[in-house]
């Protein structure tokens, strides 16, 4: 079973997402904030993150960036959660290191599509 | 006798801390259980609601739509806020829960209320619930009294998006206190490729501001066809602002037919504003056509026209940065022809061109730079 570790702040977001992760067999791990996305992610690599941009304390762009630096994470795929598809936002995204990036509002059967699509470049 | 009023003032004090005291303590309590009942009531549709919409509303509709009012009541904010945070199937699916559950039909009334935070509350309803029916009621908000109002209204026409609001919207600009420009702006091109008719024809209203949003919602709409209305309004219109606007917009919409208006406008006698945006917006456009006339514009005594046509050829790339490395050799020609460097530097034309070639230089290094003008 494949874990994916979502930060998100939003508490609706965090919860839709988790319970449609986890219906899909994922184990979902579920924080509100960058810093306690790193800790985790640093104690147990996932096979796959799920970042909000805009998070407060530390931002998910500058939690990618410290993903990619730590040899333990460097490799594992992040999907960013990005409020609006300005293409700033993006450039910084994939400038980090992003896998691949949702838009907000955003649909659960899309998002679900983009981590099984991920996942499966990955394994192969 | 002083001693009996002292002590009957002290006890009825006492009486009085102690009656607010136990005041606020039942108060506190009716409160807190006030509140863990409603999350309790709140628990069970809000799961209903996380499976419903997980499922993309393909199951449990009609579960949902049979939840007891009270219970609605208490899972309701949560729900609304979850709808506007969602799209395609799952959104449409919850939506047609509200409908079914009489939602739109409140919020459509709530639209007339006395309170305007009923008001606003009521067109935020009608823009998460995406619902076309509820636009020309929309709409007639565009005129309320208050500002906040009117700002949520404008809100939900671009979440709805329904291209019939253009015009209203476009009218709701002309007044005293208008809705912000730019959140107008953001909101007519949610209204899509179906407004940009409307918008052309706005083009022609008599406020300046109007004809501004009007052209920035086109040039963000990529609205192709509109280049020589557009170019148009660049050559003939009376306001400076809308003339700059019309530039950069044509800039944006990167169109082989906006080189010639925005090449004529960057004629001497033009107003200085309107020659530095039609010199950045030919930069923008990335037409190489270009470069002959922006080259000619780097010894231009307007600063910033000068400095708008250094970085215009910056951007165009490969043939801008041949001429703006032209510029600086034909300056090293003649200092070492002279034998003498300029005890002032370089001449202006050479300075915008070292600055814009130091630009595109950095974070790209390669066999770039001619940019040791004698000094």
């Amino acid at each position: 079973m494949s874990r994916i570790l979502l930060a998100e702040d939003d508490p609706d977001i965090r919860h839709l997402v988790t319970f449609k992760l986890q219906r899909a067999g994922f184990d979902v791990t579920a924080v509100a904030d960058g810093f306690a996305a790193l800790r985790d992610a640093h104690a147990h690599p996932p096979d796959l993150v799920l970042l909000d941009v805009r998070m407060p304390r530390i931002s998910g762009i500058e939690v990618c960036r410290e993903l990619r630096a730590d040899r333990r994470t460097a490799g594992v795929p992040i999907i960013m959660l990005t409020a609006q598809a300005r293409s700033q936002d993006l450039e910084q995204a994939f400038a980090a290191g992003a896998t691949d990036y949702v838009v907000k509002p955003f649909s659960p059967r899309e998002l679900l599509d983009r981590v099984e699509t991920v996942l499966a470049r990955v394994s192969t | 006798m002083m001693l009996t009023i002292a002590t009957i003032t002290i006890i009825v004090l006492i009486v009085i801390v102690a009656a607010v005291a136990i005041g606020i303590v039942v108060v506190r309590l009716v409160r807190t259980r006030r509140q863990r009942r409603h999350t309790a009531l709140a628990a069970g549709p809000r799961r209903a609601l996380l499976a419903f919409v997980a499922d993309n509303g393909e199951d449990g509709g009609d579960d949902l739509v049979a939840i007891a009012d009270d219970a609605w009541r208490a899972a309701e904010p949560g729900a609304l806020a979850l709808l506007s945070k969602l799209r395609g199937e799952a959104h449409d699916a919850l939506a047609g829960v509200f409908l079914r559950r009489g939602v739109a039909r409140q919020a459509i009334r709530d639209l007339r209320h006395r309170s305007r935070v009923r008001r606003a509350r009521a067109a935020q309803i009608l823009g998460d619930l995406e619902l076309s029916a509820a636009v020309p009621e929309l709409c007639r908000l565009l005129d309320d009294r208050h500002g906040e109002v009117r700002i949520v209204a404008v809100r939900a026409l671009g979440r709805i998006g329904d291209p019939a609001a253009a015009w209203r919207l476009i009218a709701s600009l002309d007044r005293s206190d208008p809705a912000p420009s730019l959140l107008v702006t953001h909101t007519l091109v949610q209204l899509g490729a179906d407004a940009e008719v409307t918008l052309s024809a706005a083009l022609d209203h008599p406020q300046a501001r109007v004809r501004v949003v009007c052209l920035d919602a086109l040039g963000l709409l990529g609205a192709t066809g509109a280049v020589d209305r557009i170019a148009r309004v660049l050559r003939d219109d009376t306001s400076l602002d809308v003339r700059v606007a019309a530039a950069a917009n044509l800039g944006r919409l990167g169109t082989r037919s906006a080189v010639d208006p925005l090449t004529d406008a960057l004629g001497a006698a033009r107003p200085m504003p309107l020659r530095a945006a039609a010199a950045r917006a030919l930069g923008d456009l990335g037409a190489p056509a270009a470069v002959t006339h922006l080259e000619g514009l780097l010894d231009d005594d307007a600063f910033r026209v000068a400095h708008e046509a250094a970085h215009a050829l910056r951007r165009l790339g490969h043939p801008g940065h041949e001429a703006l490395r032209r510029i600086v050799s034909r300056e090293a020609d003649v200092t070492s022809a002279t034998g003498l460097g300029s005890p002032a530097g370089p001449s202006g034309a050479a300075a915008h061109a070292q600055e814009a070639l130091a630009l595109a230089g950095v974070g790209n290094p390669g066999p770039e730079p001619v940019l040791t003008v004698t000094r």
